[in-house]
Protein backbone atom coordinates (compact mmCIF):
# COMPACT_ATOMS: atom_id res chain seq x y z
CA UNK A 1 0.00 0.00 0.00
CA UNK A 2 2.74 2.33 1.06
CA UNK A 3 4.69 1.46 -2.03
CA UNK A 4 1.76 1.74 -4.37
CA UNK A 5 0.90 5.18 -3.05
CA UNK A 6 4.48 6.15 -3.62
CA UNK A 7 4.50 4.82 -7.16
CA UNK A 8 1.26 6.56 -7.94
CA UNK A 9 2.51 9.83 -6.51
CA UNK A 10 5.70 9.71 -8.50
CA UNK A 11 3.94 8.87 -11.72
CA UNK A 12 1.39 11.59 -11.13
CA UNK A 13 4.16 14.10 -10.53
CA UNK A 14 5.78 13.06 -13.79
CA UNK A 15 2.43 13.34 -15.46
CA UNK A 16 2.13 16.91 -14.25
CA UNK A 17 5.63 17.74 -15.36
CA UNK A 18 4.85 16.59 -18.86
CA UNK A 19 1.37 17.97 -18.92
CA UNK A 20 0.43 20.72 -21.34
CA UNK A 21 -1.99 22.67 -19.24
CA UNK A 22 -4.50 25.32 -20.19
CA UNK A 23 -4.95 27.21 -16.97
CA UNK A 24 -8.06 29.29 -16.62
CA UNK A 25 -6.95 30.39 -13.18
CA UNK A 26 -3.40 31.67 -12.75
CA UNK A 27 -3.47 30.44 -9.17
CA UNK A 28 -4.07 26.88 -10.37
CA UNK A 29 -1.73 26.20 -13.30
CA UNK A 30 -2.21 22.42 -13.10
CA UNK A 31 -5.97 22.71 -13.20
CA UNK A 32 -6.49 20.31 -16.09
CA UNK A 33 -4.42 17.59 -14.43
CA UNK A 34 -5.91 18.41 -11.03
CA UNK A 35 -9.46 18.14 -12.27
CA UNK A 36 -8.69 14.83 -13.94
CA UNK A 37 -7.10 13.44 -10.78
CA UNK A 38 -9.94 14.83 -8.71
CA UNK A 39 -12.41 12.96 -10.90
CA UNK A 40 -10.45 9.72 -10.54
CA UNK A 41 -10.19 10.11 -6.77
CA UNK A 42 -13.85 10.99 -6.54
CA UNK A 43 -14.88 7.87 -8.43
CA UNK A 44 -12.64 5.71 -6.28
CA UNK A 45 -13.96 7.39 -3.17
CA UNK A 46 -17.60 6.90 -4.04
CA UNK A 47 -17.07 3.31 -5.09
CA UNK A 48 -14.81 2.07 -2.32
CA UNK A 49 -13.33 4.43 0.24
CA UNK A 50 -16.40 6.35 1.37
CA UNK A 51 -18.59 3.23 1.73
CA UNK A 52 -15.78 1.62 3.72
CA UNK A 53 -15.58 4.65 6.00
CA UNK A 54 -19.36 4.66 6.43
CA UNK A 55 -19.30 0.98 7.30
CA UNK A 56 -16.50 1.60 9.75
CA UNK A 57 -18.54 4.34 11.41
CA UNK A 58 -21.57 2.08 11.55
CA UNK A 59 -19.88 -0.86 13.26
CA UNK A 60 -17.57 0.94 15.71
CA UNK A 61 -18.51 3.08 18.70
CA UNK A 62 -16.95 6.53 18.99
CA UNK A 63 -14.48 5.59 21.78
CA UNK A 64 -13.05 2.82 19.62
CA UNK A 65 -12.70 5.18 16.69
CA UNK A 66 -11.03 7.74 18.93
CA UNK A 67 -8.56 5.10 20.08
CA UNK A 68 -7.71 4.08 16.54
CA UNK A 69 -7.42 7.69 15.48
CA UNK A 70 -5.13 8.42 18.45
CA UNK A 71 -2.99 5.44 17.55
CA UNK A 72 -2.26 6.85 14.09
CA UNK A 73 -1.94 10.37 15.45
CA UNK A 74 0.85 9.14 17.67
CA UNK A 75 2.84 8.34 14.53
CA UNK A 76 1.99 11.76 13.12
CA UNK A 77 3.52 13.23 16.26
CA UNK A 78 6.72 11.32 15.51
CA UNK A 79 6.85 12.81 12.03
CA UNK A 80 5.92 16.13 13.53
CA UNK A 81 8.91 15.95 15.86
CA UNK A 82 11.20 15.33 12.88
CA UNK A 83 9.65 18.14 10.87
CA UNK A 84 9.95 20.54 13.77
CA UNK A 85 13.57 19.56 14.27
CA UNK A 86 14.30 20.20 10.58
CA UNK A 87 12.88 23.68 10.82
CA UNK A 88 14.85 24.34 13.98
CA UNK A 89 11.93 24.56 16.38
CA UNK A 90 13.59 22.90 19.32
CA UNK A 91 10.84 23.56 21.81
CA UNK A 92 8.16 22.14 19.54
CA UNK A 93 10.38 19.15 18.79
CA UNK A 94 10.74 18.39 22.48
CA UNK A 95 7.01 18.92 22.93
CA UNK A 96 6.26 16.38 20.23
CA UNK A 97 8.77 13.89 21.61
CA UNK A 98 7.16 14.21 25.04
CA UNK A 99 3.74 13.63 23.48
CA UNK A 100 4.94 10.46 21.81
CA UNK A 101 6.67 9.30 24.97
CA UNK A 102 3.59 9.85 27.13
CA UNK A 103 1.09 8.46 24.67
CA UNK A 104 3.18 5.44 23.73
CA UNK A 105 3.63 4.39 27.35
CA UNK A 106 0.89 5.55 29.69
CA UNK A 107 -1.34 6.09 26.66
CA UNK A 108 -1.16 2.37 25.89
CA UNK A 109 0.73 2.57 22.64
CA UNK A 110 -1.04 5.69 21.50
CA UNK A 111 -4.60 4.48 21.93
CA UNK A 112 -5.21 7.13 24.55
CA UNK A 113 -4.25 10.72 24.03
CA UNK A 114 -3.09 11.70 27.48
CA UNK A 115 -0.68 14.33 26.15
CA UNK A 116 -3.54 16.74 25.51
CA UNK A 117 -4.78 16.68 29.11
CA UNK A 118 -1.15 16.92 30.16
CA UNK A 119 -1.14 20.30 28.40
CA UNK A 120 1.33 19.29 25.74
CA UNK A 121 0.56 21.26 22.61
CA UNK A 122 -0.93 19.35 19.74
CA UNK A 123 0.71 21.22 16.91
CA UNK A 124 1.26 18.61 14.29
CA UNK A 125 3.76 19.77 11.75
CA UNK A 126 4.38 18.13 8.42
CA UNK A 127 7.36 18.19 6.12
CA UNK A 128 5.35 20.56 3.94
CA UNK A 129 5.25 23.00 6.86
CA UNK A 130 9.00 22.66 7.18
CA UNK A 131 9.48 23.47 3.49
CA UNK A 132 7.19 26.47 3.98
CA UNK A 133 9.25 27.65 6.93
CA UNK A 134 12.35 27.43 4.76
CA UNK A 135 10.78 30.00 2.49
CA UNK A 136 8.62 27.97 0.11
CA UNK A 137 5.48 29.86 1.10
CA UNK A 138 3.54 29.83 -2.13
CA UNK A 139 2.92 26.55 -3.79
CA UNK A 140 0.41 25.63 -6.43
CA UNK A 141 -2.56 23.43 -5.78
CA UNK A 142 -1.88 19.80 -6.51
CA UNK A 143 -4.34 16.93 -6.20
CA UNK A 144 -2.54 13.82 -5.05
CA UNK A 145 -3.63 10.39 -6.17
CA UNK A 146 -5.93 8.88 -3.52
CA UNK A 147 -4.84 11.39 -0.86
CA UNK A 148 -6.54 14.33 -2.52
CA UNK A 149 -6.03 18.07 -1.91
CA UNK A 150 -2.43 19.16 -1.51
CA UNK A 151 0.10 21.53 -2.99
CA UNK A 152 3.25 20.74 -4.89
CA UNK A 153 5.22 21.58 -1.73
CA UNK A 154 3.05 19.53 0.61
CA UNK A 155 2.75 16.70 -1.87
CA UNK A 156 6.51 16.47 -2.07
CA UNK A 157 6.63 16.43 1.72
CA UNK A 158 4.01 13.70 1.93
CA UNK A 159 5.72 11.63 -0.76
CA UNK A 160 9.04 11.93 1.06
CA UNK A 161 7.44 10.96 4.35
CA UNK A 162 5.89 7.91 2.74
CA UNK A 163 9.13 6.96 0.99
CA UNK A 164 11.26 7.09 4.13
CA UNK A 165 10.91 3.93 6.21
CA UNK A 166 9.36 5.58 9.23
CA UNK A 167 8.60 4.34 12.72
CA UNK A 168 5.34 2.73 11.62
CA UNK A 169 7.41 0.09 9.81
CA UNK A 170 8.29 -1.29 13.22
CA UNK A 171 4.62 -2.12 13.67
CA UNK A 172 4.29 -4.29 10.63
CA UNK A 173 7.78 -5.15 9.40
CA UNK A 174 7.63 -8.79 10.49
CA UNK A 175 4.06 -9.43 9.54
CA UNK A 176 2.34 -10.72 6.46
CA UNK A 177 0.24 -7.99 4.95
CA UNK A 178 0.54 -5.88 8.08
CA UNK A 179 1.34 -2.87 5.97
CA UNK A 180 -1.99 -3.21 4.17
CA UNK A 181 -3.85 -3.35 7.45
CA UNK A 182 -1.92 -0.40 8.86
CA UNK A 183 -2.39 1.86 5.85
CA UNK A 184 -5.87 0.63 5.10
CA UNK A 185 -7.15 1.28 8.60
CA UNK A 186 -5.26 4.55 8.77
CA UNK A 187 -6.94 5.64 5.56
CA UNK A 188 -10.40 4.53 6.60
CA UNK A 189 -10.04 6.19 9.99
CA UNK A 190 -8.98 9.42 8.32
CA UNK A 191 -11.77 9.21 5.79
CA UNK A 192 -14.33 8.56 8.51
CA UNK A 193 -13.35 11.78 10.24
CA UNK A 194 -13.86 13.62 6.98
CA UNK A 195 -17.29 12.19 6.19
CA UNK A 196 -19.15 15.17 7.57
CA UNK A 197 -16.89 17.61 5.79
CA UNK A 198 -17.26 16.00 2.41
CA UNK A 199 -21.01 15.65 2.84
CA UNK A 200 -21.16 19.33 3.65
CA UNK A 201 -19.02 20.21 0.66
CA UNK A 202 -21.37 18.18 -1.51
CA UNK A 203 -24.21 20.35 -0.26
CA UNK A 204 -22.41 23.67 -0.25
CA UNK A 205 -20.41 23.66 -3.45
CA UNK A 206 -21.65 24.57 -6.86
CA UNK A 207 -18.36 23.25 -8.25
CA UNK A 208 -16.94 20.74 -5.80
CA UNK A 209 -13.48 20.84 -7.34
CA UNK A 210 -12.98 24.56 -7.00
CA UNK A 211 -14.78 24.80 -3.66
CA UNK A 212 -12.45 22.19 -2.20
CA UNK A 213 -9.42 23.82 -3.80
CA UNK A 214 -10.23 27.32 -2.66
CA UNK A 215 -11.10 26.30 0.89
CA UNK A 216 -7.97 24.16 1.12
CA UNK A 217 -5.70 26.85 -0.27
CA UNK A 218 -7.08 29.49 2.10
CA UNK A 219 -6.65 27.19 5.09
CA UNK A 220 -3.16 26.25 4.07
CA UNK A 221 -2.13 29.84 3.41
CA UNK A 222 -3.24 30.75 6.91
CA UNK A 223 -1.36 27.82 8.41
CA UNK A 224 1.97 28.55 6.76
CA UNK A 225 1.60 32.31 7.01
CA UNK A 226 1.43 32.94 3.28
CA UNK A 227 -0.68 35.68 1.70
CA UNK A 228 -4.21 34.60 0.89
CA UNK A 229 -4.61 33.21 -2.61
CA UNK A 230 -6.06 35.68 -5.08
CA UNK A 231 -9.37 34.90 -6.74
CA UNK A 232 -9.42 34.66 -10.51
CA UNK A 233 -10.81 38.17 -10.91
CA UNK A 234 -7.30 39.52 -10.34
CA UNK A 235 -7.23 42.57 -8.11
CA UNK A 236 -10.47 41.65 -6.39
CA UNK A 237 -8.66 40.93 -3.14
CA UNK A 238 -8.07 44.63 -2.79
CA UNK A 239 -11.65 45.31 -3.71
CA UNK A 240 -13.46 47.57 -1.33
CA UNK A 241 -16.72 46.01 -0.27
CA UNK A 242 -18.22 49.39 0.54
CA UNK A 243 -17.58 50.60 -2.99
CA UNK A 244 -18.88 47.36 -4.41
CA UNK A 245 -22.25 47.55 -2.72
CA UNK A 246 -22.55 51.32 -3.00
CA UNK A 247 -25.44 52.32 -5.27
CA UNK A 248 -23.14 54.11 -7.72
CA UNK A 249 -22.92 51.30 -10.23
CA UNK A 250 -26.68 51.04 -10.47
CA UNK A 251 -26.67 48.73 -7.48
CA UNK A 252 -29.63 49.01 -5.20
CA UNK A 253 -28.76 47.65 -1.83
CA UNK A 254 -31.13 46.78 0.94
CA UNK A 255 -29.56 48.60 3.87
CA UNK A 256 -28.62 51.38 1.49
CA UNK A 257 -28.74 54.14 4.05
CA UNK A 258 -25.78 52.93 5.99
CA UNK A 259 -23.87 51.39 3.14
CA UNK A 260 -23.94 54.45 0.97
CA UNK A 261 -22.70 56.78 3.66
CA UNK A 262 -19.49 54.96 4.54
CA UNK A 263 -18.73 54.51 0.86
CA UNK A 264 -18.51 58.25 0.44
CA UNK A 265 -15.63 58.43 2.88
CA UNK A 266 -14.29 55.14 1.54
CA UNK A 267 -11.24 54.28 3.56
CA UNK A 268 -8.63 52.03 2.03
CA UNK A 269 -8.89 49.38 4.72
CA UNK A 270 -9.61 45.94 3.39
CA UNK A 271 -13.00 44.53 4.36
CA UNK A 272 -11.78 41.24 5.66
CA UNK A 273 -8.70 40.33 7.66
CA UNK A 274 -6.03 39.15 5.28
CA UNK A 275 -4.33 36.86 7.72
CA UNK B 1 -7.30 20.17 8.49
CA UNK B 2 -10.48 19.45 6.63
CA UNK B 3 -11.91 18.57 9.97
CA UNK B 4 -11.64 22.19 10.89
CA UNK B 5 -13.67 23.02 7.89
CA UNK B 6 -16.26 20.74 9.39
CA UNK B 7 -16.55 23.20 12.21
CA UNK B 8 -17.50 25.79 9.68
CA UNK B 9 -20.80 24.08 9.37
CA UNK B 10 -21.80 25.18 12.79
CA UNK B 11 -20.50 28.65 12.22
CA UNK B 12 -23.59 30.37 10.99
CA UNK B 13 -25.80 29.12 13.72
CA UNK B 14 -23.53 30.62 16.29
CA UNK B 15 -23.72 34.02 14.78
CA UNK B 16 -27.06 35.03 15.95
CA UNK B 17 -28.84 37.37 18.21
CA UNK B 18 -32.42 38.28 18.90
CA UNK B 19 -33.95 41.52 17.76
CA UNK B 20 -33.57 42.71 21.34
CA UNK B 21 -29.86 42.90 20.71
CA UNK B 22 -30.09 44.19 17.19
CA UNK B 23 -29.38 47.69 18.37
CA UNK B 24 -26.41 46.55 20.42
CA UNK B 25 -23.51 48.81 19.62
CA UNK B 26 -20.93 46.17 20.39
CA UNK B 27 -20.04 43.63 17.73
CA UNK B 28 -18.69 41.29 20.39
CA UNK B 29 -22.00 41.34 22.26
CA UNK B 30 -23.84 40.70 19.01
CA UNK B 31 -21.85 37.53 18.43
CA UNK B 32 -21.82 36.47 22.06
CA UNK B 33 -25.56 36.83 22.59
CA UNK B 34 -26.25 35.17 19.29
CA UNK B 35 -24.09 32.18 20.06
CA UNK B 36 -25.70 31.81 23.46
CA UNK B 37 -29.22 31.94 22.05
CA UNK B 38 -28.55 29.41 19.34
CA UNK B 39 -26.80 27.02 21.68
CA UNK B 40 -29.71 27.37 24.11
CA UNK B 41 -32.14 26.57 21.33
CA UNK B 42 -30.12 23.56 20.28
CA UNK B 43 -30.21 22.22 23.84
CA UNK B 44 -33.99 21.97 23.54
CA UNK B 45 -33.67 19.60 20.63
CA UNK B 46 -34.88 16.16 21.59
CA UNK B 47 -34.85 14.49 18.20
CA UNK B 48 -38.57 15.04 17.62
CA UNK B 49 -38.73 18.81 17.42
CA UNK B 50 -35.69 19.25 15.19
CA UNK B 51 -37.67 20.94 12.46
CA UNK B 52 -39.14 23.43 14.89
CA UNK B 53 -35.79 24.17 16.47
CA UNK B 54 -34.31 24.72 13.06
CA UNK B 55 -36.99 27.26 12.23
CA UNK B 56 -36.42 29.06 15.50
CA UNK B 57 -32.69 29.19 14.93
CA UNK B 58 -33.25 30.52 11.44
CA UNK B 59 -35.58 33.14 12.80
CA UNK B 60 -32.96 34.53 15.15
CA UNK B 61 -29.94 33.95 12.92
CA UNK B 62 -31.00 35.25 9.53
CA UNK B 63 -31.62 38.88 10.63
CA UNK B 64 -28.07 39.05 11.93
CA UNK B 65 -26.62 38.78 8.45
CA UNK B 66 -26.51 41.16 5.56
CA UNK B 67 -26.91 38.66 2.77
CA UNK B 68 -26.75 41.30 0.08
CA UNK B 69 -23.34 42.46 1.22
CA UNK B 70 -22.30 38.87 1.72
CA UNK B 71 -23.32 37.98 -1.82
CA UNK B 72 -21.47 41.00 -3.19
CA UNK B 73 -18.35 39.82 -1.38
CA UNK B 74 -18.79 36.32 -2.78
CA UNK B 75 -19.36 37.49 -6.35
CA UNK B 76 -16.64 40.14 -6.38
CA UNK B 77 -16.35 42.45 -9.36
CA UNK B 78 -19.10 40.67 -11.25
CA UNK B 79 -21.50 42.24 -8.77
CA UNK B 80 -21.32 45.52 -10.67
CA UNK B 81 -22.41 43.85 -13.89
CA UNK B 82 -25.62 42.74 -12.23
CA UNK B 83 -28.75 44.85 -12.38
CA UNK B 84 -30.51 45.60 -9.08
CA UNK B 85 -33.04 42.87 -9.89
CA UNK B 86 -30.28 40.38 -10.59
CA UNK B 87 -28.51 41.36 -7.37
CA UNK B 88 -31.73 40.81 -5.51
CA UNK B 89 -32.12 37.35 -7.04
CA UNK B 90 -28.50 36.42 -6.43
CA UNK B 91 -28.75 37.42 -2.79
CA UNK B 92 -31.95 35.48 -2.37
CA UNK B 93 -30.52 32.30 -3.88
CA UNK B 94 -27.22 32.60 -2.02
CA UNK B 95 -29.08 33.12 1.24
CA UNK B 96 -31.22 30.06 0.58
CA UNK B 97 -28.09 28.02 -0.14
CA UNK B 98 -26.20 29.16 2.97
CA UNK B 99 -29.13 28.87 5.35
CA UNK B 100 -29.87 25.39 4.10
CA UNK B 101 -26.29 24.17 4.40
CA UNK B 102 -25.75 25.51 7.85
CA UNK B 103 -29.04 24.58 9.41
CA UNK B 104 -29.45 21.10 7.94
CA UNK B 105 -26.96 19.49 10.31
CA UNK B 106 -27.07 21.93 13.18
CA UNK B 107 -28.47 19.65 15.85
CA UNK B 108 -25.23 17.75 15.66
CA UNK B 109 -23.57 20.70 17.36
CA UNK B 110 -25.53 20.41 20.55
CA UNK B 111 -23.07 20.87 23.38
CA UNK B 112 -20.64 22.93 21.33
CA UNK B 113 -18.68 25.47 23.35
CA UNK B 114 -18.07 28.92 21.98
CA UNK B 115 -15.52 31.27 23.41
CA UNK B 116 -15.97 34.74 21.92
CA UNK B 117 -12.84 36.85 22.30
CA UNK B 118 -13.40 40.28 23.85
CA UNK B 119 -11.16 42.38 21.61
CA UNK B 120 -12.38 42.75 18.04
CA UNK B 121 -10.14 44.02 15.26
CA UNK B 122 -11.58 47.30 14.10
CA UNK B 123 -11.31 48.68 10.59
CA UNK B 124 -12.76 51.51 8.50
CA UNK B 125 -12.85 53.99 11.38
CA UNK B 126 -14.65 51.58 13.63
CA UNK B 127 -17.45 50.84 11.22
CA UNK B 128 -16.14 47.32 10.65
CA UNK B 129 -15.13 44.79 13.21
CA UNK B 130 -13.73 41.30 13.08
CA UNK B 131 -14.70 39.30 16.13
CA UNK B 132 -12.65 36.23 16.91
CA UNK B 133 -13.94 33.12 18.59
CA UNK B 134 -12.84 29.64 19.45
CA UNK B 135 -15.25 26.78 19.06
CA UNK B 136 -14.89 23.39 20.68
CA UNK B 137 -16.98 20.72 19.07
CA UNK B 138 -18.61 17.95 21.05
CA UNK B 139 -17.83 14.30 20.31
CA UNK B 140 -14.68 15.17 18.48
CA UNK B 141 -11.54 13.15 18.94
CA UNK B 142 -9.65 16.34 18.19
CA UNK B 143 -9.88 18.58 21.22
CA UNK B 144 -8.22 21.45 19.48
CA UNK B 145 -10.64 24.37 19.26
CA UNK B 146 -11.49 25.75 15.85
CA UNK B 147 -10.97 29.45 15.29
CA UNK B 148 -13.89 31.22 13.68
CA UNK B 149 -13.80 34.90 12.78
CA UNK B 150 -16.85 37.00 12.02
CA UNK B 151 -16.65 40.25 10.13
CA UNK B 152 -19.43 42.71 10.88
CA UNK B 153 -20.22 46.23 9.82
CA UNK B 154 -22.32 48.87 11.43
CA UNK B 155 -25.71 49.68 10.01
CA UNK B 156 -28.62 51.73 11.28
CA UNK B 157 -30.13 48.41 12.43
CA UNK B 158 -27.06 47.47 14.43
CA UNK B 159 -24.10 45.33 13.55
CA UNK B 160 -24.56 42.89 10.70
CA UNK B 161 -22.36 39.95 9.80
CA UNK B 162 -21.21 39.64 6.22
CA UNK B 163 -18.18 37.38 6.36
CA UNK B 164 -17.26 34.28 8.33
CA UNK B 165 -13.84 32.64 8.28
CA UNK B 166 -12.93 29.27 9.68
CA UNK B 167 -9.24 28.84 10.37
CA UNK B 168 -8.60 31.63 7.93
CA UNK B 169 -10.78 30.25 5.14
CA UNK B 170 -13.73 32.45 4.29
CA UNK B 171 -17.01 30.64 3.83
CA UNK B 172 -18.02 33.49 1.53
CA UNK B 173 -15.07 34.19 -0.73
CA UNK B 174 -14.57 30.46 -1.23
CA UNK B 175 -17.37 30.85 -3.75
CA UNK B 176 -15.77 33.62 -5.75
CA UNK B 177 -13.91 31.52 -8.30
CA UNK B 178 -16.91 29.29 -8.84
CA UNK B 179 -19.16 32.30 -9.33
CA UNK B 180 -16.71 34.06 -11.62
CA UNK B 181 -16.30 31.03 -13.83
CA UNK B 182 -20.04 30.87 -14.29
CA UNK B 183 -20.44 34.60 -14.91
CA UNK B 184 -17.67 34.46 -17.51
CA UNK B 185 -19.34 31.53 -19.21
CA UNK B 186 -23.04 32.29 -18.96
CA UNK B 187 -23.37 35.76 -17.49
CA UNK B 188 -25.11 36.83 -14.31
CA UNK B 189 -28.30 35.08 -15.33
CA UNK B 190 -26.31 31.88 -15.74
CA UNK B 191 -25.12 32.20 -12.15
CA UNK B 192 -28.64 32.85 -10.88
CA UNK B 193 -29.86 29.78 -12.74
CA UNK B 194 -27.01 27.68 -11.41
CA UNK B 195 -27.79 28.67 -7.82
CA UNK B 196 -31.49 28.02 -8.37
CA UNK B 197 -30.74 24.57 -9.75
CA UNK B 198 -28.38 23.90 -6.86
CA UNK B 199 -31.01 24.92 -4.33
CA UNK B 200 -33.66 22.83 -6.04
CA UNK B 201 -31.32 19.84 -6.01
CA UNK B 202 -30.40 20.26 -2.39
CA UNK B 203 -34.04 20.57 -1.47
CA UNK B 204 -34.83 17.33 -3.22
CA UNK B 205 -31.92 15.59 -1.53
CA UNK B 206 -32.75 17.07 1.85
CA UNK B 207 -36.29 15.76 1.71
CA UNK B 208 -35.31 12.32 0.59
Amino acid sequence: MNRSIRTLTVSATLLVAGCATHPSNPEDPYESYNRAMYAVNDRLDRAVIKPAAQGYRAITPQPVRNGISNFFDNFRDMYSAASNLLRGHVEDTLNDIMRVALNSTFGLGGLLDIADPAKLKNNKTTLGDTFASWGWKNSNYFVMPILGPSTVRDGLGTATTLAVPGPEHRVYENTDGGAYIYWGLNGISTREKLLDVTNAVDEAAVDRYSYTRDAYMQLRAKQVGAPLPKPSDSDANDMNIDELVAPTGGAASAPAGEVAKPAASAPAAAPAPAH
Amino acid sequence: MMKRLFASFCALMMLVSSSAFATSDSPVETIRDGARQVLDLLKQDNGKNTRQIRQQVEAVAVPQFDFQRMTALAVGRGWRQATPEQQQQLSQEFQTLLVRIYTSTMTRYKGTQVDVKPNPILASNGREATVKSEVTLPNSSDKKPVSIDYTLYKTSQGWKIYNVSVEGASLVTVYRNQFNDEINKNGVDGLIKMLKDKNAGVTAKGNA
